[in-house]
């Protein structure tokens, strides 16, 4: 996970005043020529990161605006327009009394923040806890992640950022959770939703079966009888924290039957009544 | 000879080997990017090459199918340049 301030126009190659679609236009240049799919040579994977990076923030024009944002960056000087841009003091006029202390000559002004981004499984969002993280410039930090924390949200580290000027304190660094997609589990708000896979007899009679939570633990689950594909059933307090887990009946079919799975069928055939298309007609 | 040796796999599992979910696993599959089952050992990081070159190159589904099979093709023939290269 690096931190760092390289220039995302310059990474993607696009002047600042690049229209969304040159920017997209450029990542997709690019990403097709240092894909870790495509191009086995070293350095084309970090090269791809970066150039990842750079459009995760360039494409998004709320992202962009505030990337755009001049805010000072590690060391002295403004960063304007994401790039680094030494200024000397003098140019700042009558600012370094505004932002000076005492009223005199001096200068301090609070650090950028910095941001990286912070991957975590579905599981390690529900469950919290610390997790250990270092950044690319060999920083380690033992974060403390809220449960249940949300794809987006970000995680706030005060005083980690980049340094202050003129003795001004550091900003924060803020660690953007990106939630992993899970196999077998869906977020929506607090709540999950996982697919219940069913046999017919089960949907149609009635059972009880195994559900697994995203804890990992089993829990019984009682599938009413009549129960068609799509049926949602509700497990309480089995979704995030604060949410429940949503099990969608899935009625599944052997591919293949056996003789005496085919007859059983075939009675069943011609003895129901049943028509799921009636009400269509 | 390069042999390939075939495993069953059933689909949940390989859905959950590549990270992805059981229904896109499915949809690849038909698109061609897999024979099987049974499936071949690397079927997972296939499906879940497939899926990052979707995401990350803005293709559709088909299209990522096709990019997997001609890098799969690129590949092969590399292999046999190194071969040739080395048996002189």
């Amino acid at each position: 996970m690096a931190v760092g301030h390289p220039d995302h126009y310059e990474t993607l190659g696009v002047p600042r005043d690049a229209s969304t679609e040159d920017i997209r236009s450029a990542y997709r240049k690019l990403a097709r020529e240092y894909h870790p799919d495509v191009n086995k040579s070293p350095g084309a994977e970090d090269r791809f990161k970066e150039v990842s990076e750079a459009y995760e923030v360039l494409r998004d024009d709320e992202k962009r605006a505030q990337y755009d944002r001049p805010s000072p960056p590690p060391d002295a000087g403004f960063r304007n327009g994401g790039g680094t841009r030494t200024v000397d003091f003098d140019d700042l006029g009558d600012f370094g009394d505004i932002f000076g202390r005492g009223g005199g000559r001096g200068f301090s002004r609070r650090g950028g923040d910095q941001e990286a981004l912070l991957e975590l499984s579905l599981e390690e969002a529900a469950r919290g806890g610390r997790k250990k993280i270092t950044l690319g410039d060999g920083r380690d930090y033992d974060v403390n992640i809220p449960p249940g924390v949300s794809d987006g949200q970000r995680i706030r580290l005060a005083g980690e950022g980049a340094p202050g000027m003129g003795g001004g304190p550091r900003g924060d660094l803020l660690l953007r959770v990106r939630v992993r997609p899970h196999p077998r589990f869906r977020v929506d708000g607090r709540d999950l939703y996982t697919d219940l896979p069913v046999t017919p007899s089960e949907a149609a009679l009635g059972a009880t079966v195994p559900v697994r939570t995203l804890d990992g633990a089993s829990i019984s689950l009682k599938v009413p009888p009549g129960s068609s594909s799509g049926r949602k059933l509700r497990l309480r307090g089995q979704g995030m924290p604060g949410g429940d887990l949503y099990a969608t009946v899935m009625i599944h079919v052997p591919k293949k039957l056996s003789e005496d799975e085919r007859k059983a069928y075939e009675r069943l055939a011609a003895v129901s009544g049943f028509d799921p298309r009636k009400e269509r007609r | 000879m390069t042999v390939t040796t075939l495993t069953v796999v059933d689909i949940e599992v390989l859905a959950h080997d590549a990270g992805l979910h059981p229904e896109v696993c499915e949809r690849l599959i038909r698109l061609g990017l897999l024979d099987g089952p049974p499936f071949a050992v690397d079927a997972a990081s296939q499906l879940a090459r497939a899926a990052r070159l979707r995401r990350d190159l803005g293709l559709g589904w088909s299209g990522a199918v096709f990019a997997c099979e001609l890098l799969r093709r690129i590949d092969d023939l590399e292999a046999q340049v190194r071969r040739y290269n080395r048996e002189g």
